[in-house]
């Protein structure tokens, strides 16, 4: 392959398309981390010099929190360009998040995200096809596999050679890319223990899949007598698996398990906040109930007698229910979003690229469960600081009186949100099935490899 | 090497492909020291032949064998045996000739060092500056000579030959028979499908003639005539015998 220069052009193709890609998402990801970091900054300051108003007043005023992208992101940006990048935090109600890079672009973008993560995932078994799949088939054209037979060569070792020669081939094409990579990804973000175990998981498993690939495209080489098929049919298999089997998956998973749609989903949440769930009665009912329990607490028979403000009272309480309906449905849904996420799995069978982005896209943090693991910490810094807000005007009003106040003081007592990621742990153990998918898929072409190698005929 | 010992042999062997049969009940020796000429014209069996001496083929029924075992049930310690040169030996086109040999002979797992491979070149006839030239510069000849100095290197008790002269000038044809003559004068058994009668008569012991997949003809290379085993070799061809 070196002789021939193959090598060197895949090298240096590689290299450029790899840095190229990778360099546009590192200069991506650090220009929204900047405005992220930015509009975050400038969020808190308008919340901090709200001046004198009533807190629940304050509170509405809202707060954006932003899910801060791990430097893996520049690898593979997985779902950034779907789900939204800043979540509005406000009374009442649990937002989803919103401002989606894909809803800033053109419709033709969508057609093709090219990404360092798509050159990995999509574009670089490619590169292994285009060096093996005239592994053998080149050697029976050109009569060196009779003579290579004829020195009693077994087809095992033959073939097993140069699977470890392609692979070593491969990586020493990859290795320079790899390096440089690494420095962008040094000299551009502060990288952490947990993402250097990440960047160590996730070479892992690229490994992994561009070694099933090699030895697939080695086994098909085999059994085709001339290069020409097997590339046509290698070519089937890397468009069934990039490109196909994702996209069947999708749709077996949507008929399997439907989700609604935003309408039916936020009208769902009215209604069970308007009826109530299960045997809890209407809205009027339980606020009823309500104000009977809190008058019998206090020891008064009027409302406008309480110490403390009923409004923010019964805010409070209408508030939690809507939190536990907002939680019933928003579980429901993330829920029917992982069961279809399994459905799109059994188009594994297909290939193993789903796996592997898969894979990717959740040890880069920048799958669903990731942007669920943030969206569950940001509604808990909303209960935080609404509860803080309930709180004040509760304690600053009495009866049905609502004068309470509310200082800069108060505002600027109201911690940042501060997220922490999940571990790598938690990634590898959301994508365990993947990677036994990964495994799988390889023990399967490894076997398909030495099952064909004894059958290999000059 | 003891020189009558049986080093190739074909006992009634019969070679199918699908419904056409290639070998018919070929009965077949050749012993150490021995050249075999194997004469017919196109589809005869000989390269059939030679592919199941080499374990390419399966025997449909018989037996082959080289040195005593059969390539069916252990091809890779029969092949260990065994050279092979076919009609074009085929090498890596990026490499040098001396480069070949050695990666061909590191793959049948026999250590040669570099000044080894030059003086194996050497004794093939091929030019000291033409060992270290690609070997997609070399004429067919050349080519051939890097495979003997491969069949050297494997110090093979067996030569398995198909058309080896086919193509080769007079003067390079001539070289390569001296050169296959002196391998058998040193206890080599040399199996050779040809349609050079020419070559056939100069080179070996023994001459047979295939035709549609049977042994038709068999002669002493010493005593027969070249007008007669032209003769007959034609008739067979023409379907006259």
């Amino acid at each position: 392959m070196l002789r021939d220069g193959r090598l060197l052009v895949l090298a240096f193709s590689v290299f450029a398309v790899l840095i190229g890609f990778f360099l546009a998402s590192v200069a991506e990801h650090r220009q929204m981390q900047q405005e992220k970091q930015a509009v975050g900054a400038t969020a808190k300051e308008q919340w901090d010099t709200q001046g004198v108003k009533n807190p629940h007043a304050a509170a509405h005023f809202g707060i954006y929190v932003f899910k801060p992208d791990s430097p893996l992101a520049s690898i593979d940006s997985g779902l950034r360009q779907y789900t939204g990048q800043a979540l509005w935090l406000e009374p009442h109600k649990r937002n989803g998040a919103r401002f989606s890079p894909a809803a800033d672009q053109g419709l033709a973008s969508r057609f093709g995200q090219a990404s360092a993560g798509f050159v990995l995932y999509a574009l670089l078994p490619l590169l292994v096809i285009a060096l093996a799949f005239n592994a053998v088939t080149q050697e029976r054209e050109q009569g060196t596999l009779r003579m290579l037979h004829s020195l009693g060569v077994s087809g095992t070792k033959l073939l097993l050679g140069k699977f470890t020669g392609l692979l070593l081939a491969f990586v020493v094409v990859l290795l320079p890319a790899m390096a440089v990579a690494l420095i962008i990804l040094y000299q551009n973000f502060d990288l952490a223990g947990d993402d250097i175990l990440r960047l160590f998981a996730l070479s892992g498993a690229f490994f992994v899949y561009y070694a099933v690939f090699a030895a697939l495209a080695m086994s098909t080489s085999i059994h085709f007598k001339s290069s020409r098929l097997a590339l046509f049919t290698l070519l089937a298999f890397w468009l069934g698996s990039v490109l196909i089997a994702p996209r069947l998956g999708s749709v077996a998973a949507e008929m399997m398990v439907p989700t609604p749609n935003a309408t039916a989903f936020w009208s769902g949440i009215k209604q069970d906040i308007q009826q109530g769930l299960d045997n809890d009665g209407d809205h009027e009912a339980r606020e009823a109930l309500f104000k009977a329990q809190v008058l019998k607490q206090y020891g008064v028979a009027r409302i406008e007698d309480l110490p403390v403000g009923y409004t923010a009272l019964k805010r409070s309480f209408n508030d939690g229910y809507s939190e536990r309906v907002h939680a019933l449905h928003f579980d429901r849904l993330r829920d029917a979003f992982e069961r279809q996420g399994r459905f799109v799995h059994i188009a594994s069978l297909l290939g193993p690229s789903i796996a592997m982005r898969s894979v990717s896209m959740t040890l880069s943090g920048m799958d669903l469960a990731h942007q669920r693991h943030f969206e569950d910490a940001a509604e808990n810094y909303r209960h935080y600081f609404i509860g803080l807000t309930d709180d004040w005007d509760r304690e600053r009003s009495h009866g049905t009186e609502r004068g309470a106040q509310g200082h800069d003081a108060d505002w600027g007592s109201v911690k940042a949100f501060s997220y922490a990621p999940p571990s790598a742990g938690f990634a590898l153990n959301y994508v365990l099935v993947d990677l036994l998918v990964l495994l799988a898929w390889l023990a399967a072409a490894l076997m398909w490899l030495l099952f064909s190698a004894r059958r290999l005929k000059p | 090497m003891s020189p009558n010992k049986t080093l190739l042999e074909a006992r009634q062997l019969v070679v199918n492909y699908k419904n056409h049969r290639a070998i018919d009940t070929l009965d077949l020796s050749v012993p150490a020291g021995c050249v075999y000429a194997l004469l017919g014209g196109n589809g005869a069996g000989k390269t059939s032949t030679i592919n199941t001496f080499l374990g390419f083929n399966r025997p449909t029924d018989g037996n082959v064998f080289i040195d005593g075992e059969s390539p069916d049930q252990n091809p890779t310690m029969v092949r260990a045996k065994v050279a092979y040169l076919p009609e074009n030996v085929a090498l890596y086109e990026y490499m040098s000739g001396l480069e070949n040999l050695r990666f061909f002979c590191t793959l049948a797992n026999i250590r040669l060092s570099r000044q080894h491979a030059h003086d194996l070149l050497v004794n093939t006839g091929l030019q000291t500056d033409a060992h270290e030239r690609r070997v997609s510069t070399y004429s067919k000849g050349m080519r051939q000579k890097v495979g003997l100095a491969i069949a050297s290197a494997k110090q093979a008790k067996v030569m398995l030959l198909d058309e080896p002269t086919s193509g080769l000038d007079p003067s390079a044809a001539n070289d390569f028979a001296q050169r296959i003559r002196a391998a058998a004068d040193l206890g080599m058994a040399v199996l050779m499908a040809t349609h050079d009668l020419f070559n056939a008569k100069q080179v070996a012991d023994r001459i047979g003639i295939m035709k549609a997949g049977r042994l038709v003809e068999e002669f002493d290379a010493h005593t027969v005539a070249h007008d007669e085993l032209e003769h007959k070799y034609l008739a067979h061809a023409r379907g006259l015998l």
